[in-house]
């Protein structure tokens, strides 16, 4: 992939920009960034698996959704044993859905693994298995799922804090978002990364030169499932509540087309690509009603047809590791 | 004895609607390599055609006739427009579709609004059946059905057109060099599964409640029924909708519903890991 001439000094403004948000937006709005940022982080996730390892998942909603159930379930105290800290909940959010995908992952994987469309048109059976499956279920709420999920807090005993203005939420969701994209963008550019985009160009080849495919697929379902179920954890903390709707095709749907809109390869054009389709959704679309979503829809047809890697990707794409840069000079 | 054959009836009679519904998808699936998430949608189209057809106080069986023309001059427009430059990217092609079934779901509710639709039963009647009382119109819809899928079968297997179709399906550039027109199959091809889904849509619209989310609900065990099935054939759609429907049908007249559905779709799930290619097909690499 050739990159952009100012990738890195793009990406870097980004950054700097979104931290530098709360000085011009109001605090109302932050707080909708916040949450916003959540998602973003879910479509990072979504991107890592998808442009990376090739993987199309059209039930990612999934180990978002567990990680936001494992997340309200533990901080709600109603789970006996394990306490009902921020930090315990988060790590749940985060290990149950890397483990769910985990074993998914082998399932679906292991030997004569699934072609690309059958994982497609599985993963959506599966997203709607788990609304289903979460909207009958009585420990988690059934339809109306859980309530009053506590917000973030530190301290322990009588000391605990609980963090309720949006500025700072805002910043710990951004640095959250910030190590996400950190560690992503790291194992992207690890020698693991060559081979999961090996296994997305050419999953035959790959096998050939001796590695096991169904391995790298699966390591990356399992990794993309808890920083999707991280960023449920994330989310539920500051929305209050989760539902089945946390679950489903609707959200997996979503997090497709923020994740192509903003360009699959890229994993900051992943995320821009959530906040900016849920920030105009949020401006536009009481003005637009029903419109908003025809729009999007066609929208999103059309960015399929005519850039098929999204409208931000090219624009953001970073050099190539140096390690993997071609000489600069062949030399006589 | 009642029970078991109103079970047995309200079982082949499911069958054989998700087999008509099925029918338009396996043609796109199987013979044009694209993936149509849009095909809910047009089932869907195909429903709002009867309901608006009798708007204005057209009869039900002219809206029949009328639902599949619509849908064929739409797929034609729809592979225009958007499906002929995604051909060469398979996966593009389910996130393609995927958008426009997003699309064509938003139209039909600016167009009609988010509430349920009324079609009327054209056939109300009933039927006693070995002391068991069955309603006519289900017993249209198996016909219906049957008509459908031998149609199908015999337009692709027994005519020179259905020859025509599968030389393209089985070697692109070889029937473009024996001077076939590809590109006039293609459109014919697609517009064709688009006028099933219509067709299979304002067939199913009087028994069901026309509202735009009844193209969801079919499109996930259609897609189950093919890949148990297999792409390869037509007879593996038949086996495929059989087992899909026959289960859910028994599941949910022991338990729920809802179970049935959780049920059908993960075994379905793990006959697909079981056997990638369905469970008639063997030799075919995709």
């Amino acid at each position: 992939m050739k990159s952009a001439p100012a990738g890195f000094e793009l990406t870097v403004a980004v950054w700097l920009l979104l931290a530098a948000c709360p000085l011009t937006v109001s605090e109302w709005r932050i707080s909708q960034l916040s949450q916003i940022t959540s998602y973003g982080i879910f479509a990072m996730s979504l991107a890592f698996l998808w442009g990376q390892t090739g993987l199309l998942c059209f039930g990612h909603a999934i180990f978002f959704g567990v990680g936001a159930y494992a997340m309200a379930l533990i901080t709600k105290g109603l789970l006996p044993g394990v306490g009902d800290s921020t930090v315990t909940g988060l790590l749940a959010a985060t290990l149950l859905p890397g483990l769910v995908a985990l074993i998914a992952g082998t399932l679906v994987f292991r030997g004569r693994s699934l072609s690309g469309a059958y994982f497609a048109i599985v993963t959506l059976a599966a997203a709607a298995i788990a609304e289903r499956a979460a909207s009958h279920w009585s420990l988690i709420g059934g339809f109306n799922g859980l309530l009053d999920v506590p917000p973030l807090r530190y301290g322990v005993g009588a000391n605990r804090v609980e963090l309720l203005a949006p500025v700072p939420v805002y910043y710990v969701v951004l640095g959250a978002a910030g190590a996400m994209y950190g560690l992503l963008l790291w194992l992207e550019r690890s020698p693991l990364g060559t081979a999961l985009r090996a296994v997305r160009d050419n999953e035959q080849r790959t096998s050939y030169f001796g590695f096991d495919v169904s391995v790298y697929k699966t390591l990356s379902l399992a990794l993309s499932g808890g920083v999707a179920g991280f960023a449920g954890g994330l989310f539920v903390t500051q929305f209050g509540f989760v539902s089945p709707a946390l679950i489903g095709v609707p959200l997996s749907t979503e997090v497709l087309i923020w994740t192509a809109l903003g360009g699959r390869e890229v994993l900051l054009a992943a995320f821009l690509g959530a906040l900016a389709v849920r920030s105009v959704e949020s401006v536009l679309s009481e003005a637009l009603g029903y419109y908003w979503l025809l729009a999007l829809g066609v929208l999103f047809v059309a960015s399929v047809v005519i850039f098929p890697r999204g409208l931000l990707g090219r624009l953001l794409t970073l050099s190539l590791p140096r390690r993997m840069a071609a000489p600069a000079d062949p030399g006589p | 004895m009642a029970q078991a054959l109103l079970v047995a009836l309200d079982a082949s009679n499911f069958m054989l609607a998700l087999l008509l519904v099925t029918l338009g998808l396996v043609i796109l699936f199987g013979l044009m390599n694209v993936i149509n998430m849009a095909h809910g949608e047009m089932f869907l189209l195909g429903a709002y055609a009867v309901v608006l057809v009798q708007r204005y106080g057209g009869s039900f069986w002219l809206a029949l006739a009328l639902a599949p023309l619509a849908l064929g001059v739409i797929g034609l427009v729809i592979e225009e427009v958007v499906i002929r430059h995604v051909y060469h990217r398979f996966i593009d092609t389910i996130l393609a579709t995927w958008g426009l079934s997003i699309s064509l779901k938003q139209a039909v509710i600016i167009a009609f609004g988010p509430t349920a639709q009324q079609v009327h039963n054209p056939l109300p009647q009933t039927v006693e059946i070995l002391g068991t009382l069955y309603p006519v119109y289900r017993l249209f819809i198996m016909a219906v059905a049957v008509l459908a899928a031998a149609g199908t079968f015999l337009l692709f297997y027994q005519t020179s057109l259905g020859l025509v179709a599968r030389a393209v399906i089985a070697n692109r550039p070889m029937a473009g060099s024996l001077g076939l027109n590809t590109r006039r199959m293609d459109r014919m091809t697609f517009a064709f599964g688009a006028a099933l889904a219509g067709l299979a849509g304002a067939v199913m619209a009087p028994l069901m409640s026309v509202d735009p989310q009844m193209g969801v609900g079919f499109l996930i065990p259609a897609f189950l029924s093919i890949l148990v099935g297999g792409t390869g054939t037509l007879l593996g759609t038949l086996l495929g909708t059989t087992l899909i429907a026959g289960a859910g049908t028994v599941v949910s007249s022991i338990w729920s519903q809802i179970t049935a559905q959780i049920v059908v779709f993960a075994l379905a799930i793990v006959v697909i890991r079981l056997f990638p290619q369905g469970l008639t097909g063997g030799s075919q690499e995709r």
